[in-house]
């Protein structure tokens, strides 16, 4: 969720870059995977014995959050605004539209998002991902009404593949920085949150809508309708773990070197 | 005449032991399958109270789940550093909190398909099934590696959207460990089983 006056795009991106250059000159001299890198240990990749999971063949990740406690507080920021303001209407929201009418507006969103995922798909050189996001925007837009329905994914079974800019970076080796959580966005780091500006920048369409109002009333219905189908995953990460911040970040740490790595 | 009889008893062996490995030969899908029906099945049976519905849950997944191994992933270099009593309490703490969890998440997705994709044998004592929870709106991967011991499979990690739930719990039990001690994580856990279960709202 960025709201940004389009004359200042091009400022925002360059202040943002700093501390995306900054860490990748800091870290340079780090593993080629980048900062937040799973780490494997050679030695644990023998299958032991029955009675001993104590060491296996996974991989233990590794975060960088030198900011932790900025992020924490943050964190807590984001978690007041969604639990007393963001979630309270998305449950006013469910009750009142069908879920149904609901997915129909997610699907609407997603194919918008299109541009996002072929141009980094593109990016990425990934000729075939880029051409059925092409074609699931070219039929979604035309036969699925403007892209309510998935039919690309129904029809012709044809299935989204999301990419980002962030991604894009990853793939070309950079690793992703300190861990961030970003006010009214949530999880992110460095490379990520760089890549989510240049995505929301120039590759949203509705970055483009003229007026910040538009904007934002656009982007709030987008998140309230994610928010109201999502089964209350934050509440059950919140009810089960120790720590939920700790949670989160490993989480979204290893979601996002899978997507890379996909 | 009397080479029939050693030669019956060989067949009779070799019989025994053929339709055994006959009986084990459920792939690891197929008891995956079966634990995560029933767990549905139990979940949607609207004649049981919600205290037996739980109680049979948890024999279900206590016969599908390797806690034991789950809490050695877990704690990792820990694990050792234990003493018996103690890893003993965690694993009781652990495999309660696990239920919770995959429990309550289940209950979430209960009226929505599970698809088993594939599945993938890496040896003789590990695999992993590839299963996706479709939803009108998206499509979530779910892949549960099974470890085997005997003719049984059992879950030993849950991997959803690329996060491993085991890998997880290990990032926040050791920053615990690290600042209170494993005596401090055991009692932090305690008091979490303790905790009235937030009442979720009816998602849909």
């Amino acid at each position: 969720m960025i709201i940004i006056d389009k004359n200042k795009r091009n400022i925002l991106l360059f202040i943002a870059a700093i501390p995306l250059l900054y860490s990748i000159q800091g870290h340079a001299y780090q593993s080629p995977e980048g900062i937040m890198v799973a780490v494997s240990n050679p030695q644990t990749k023998d299958i032991k014995a029955d009675d001993d999971f104590t060491v296996d063949d996974e991989d233990e990740i590794k975060v960088n959050d030198p900011f932790e406690s900025f992020n924490r507080a943050i964190f807590k920021f984001n978690d007041e605004l969604y639990t007393g303001v963001m979630k309270p209407i998305a449950i006013g929201y469910r009750a009142v539209i069908p879920e149904k009418a609901r997915s129909s507006i997610k699907n609407f969103f997603t194919n918008l998002l299109a541009p996002v995922r072929v141009v980094n798909a593109a990016l990425q050189l990934k000729g075939q991902d880029a051409t059925n996001e092409l074609v699931r925007f070219g039929v979604n837009t035309i036969i699925g009404f403007a892209g309510l329905l998935d039919v690309a994914r129904d029809d012709f079974n044809i299935k989204i593949k999301k990419e980002d800019f962030g991604q894009t970076l990853g793939h070309y080796g950079m690793g992703s920085g300190p861990y961030l959580v970003l006010p009214l966005w949530g999880p992110s780091s460095v490379r990520d949150g760089f890549g989510l500006l240049v995505d929301g920048v120039y590759l949203d369409p509705v970055a483009y809508l003229d007026k910040t109002e538009d904007y934002l009333i656009v982007r709030f219905i987008d998140i309230e309708t994610t928010i109201s189908l999502d089964k209350d995953t934050y509440e059950a990460i919140k009810k089960d773990s120790l720590d939920p911040y700790i949670f989160i970040r490993n989480a979204y740490t290893q979601q996002r070197t899978g997507a890379v790595n996909k | 005449m009397n080479m029939v009889k050693p030669a019956g008893l060989i067949f009779g062996i070799v019989f025994v032991f053929f339709s055994q490995t006959i009986l084990a030969a459920d792939s690891p899908m197929d008891q995956l399958k079966s634990t995560i029906d029933s767990v549905i099945t139990t979940l949607k049976d609207k004649s049981l109270d919600s205290e037996a519905r739980r109680s049979k849950i948890r024999v279900l997944i206590n016969d599908r789940f390797y806690f034991r191994a789950m809490s050695q992933r877990t704690l990792s270099r820990y694990w050792k550093k234990a003493t018996p009593q103690q890893q003993k309490q965690f694993v009781s703490l652990f495999s309660k909190l696990l239920e919770n969890t995959y429990v309550g998440r289940l209950e979430a997705y209960t009226n929505e398909k599970v698809v088993y994709l594939r599945e993938r044998n890496k040896n003789a004592k590990r695999a992993v099934v590839y299963t996706q929870i479709e939803t009108g709106s998206t499509e979530i991967p779910i892949n549960y590696k099974l470890a085997r011991k005997n003719d049984k499979w059992l879950i030993y990690d849950v991997v959803i959207e690329e996060v491993s739930l085991i890998s997880n719990f290990r990032s926040s039990y050791a920053e615990i460990i690290k600042k209170e001690g494993m005596d401090g994580l055991l009692s932090k856990m305690e008091k979490k089983l303790a905790e009235v279960p937030v009442k979720t709202t009816n998602a849909s």
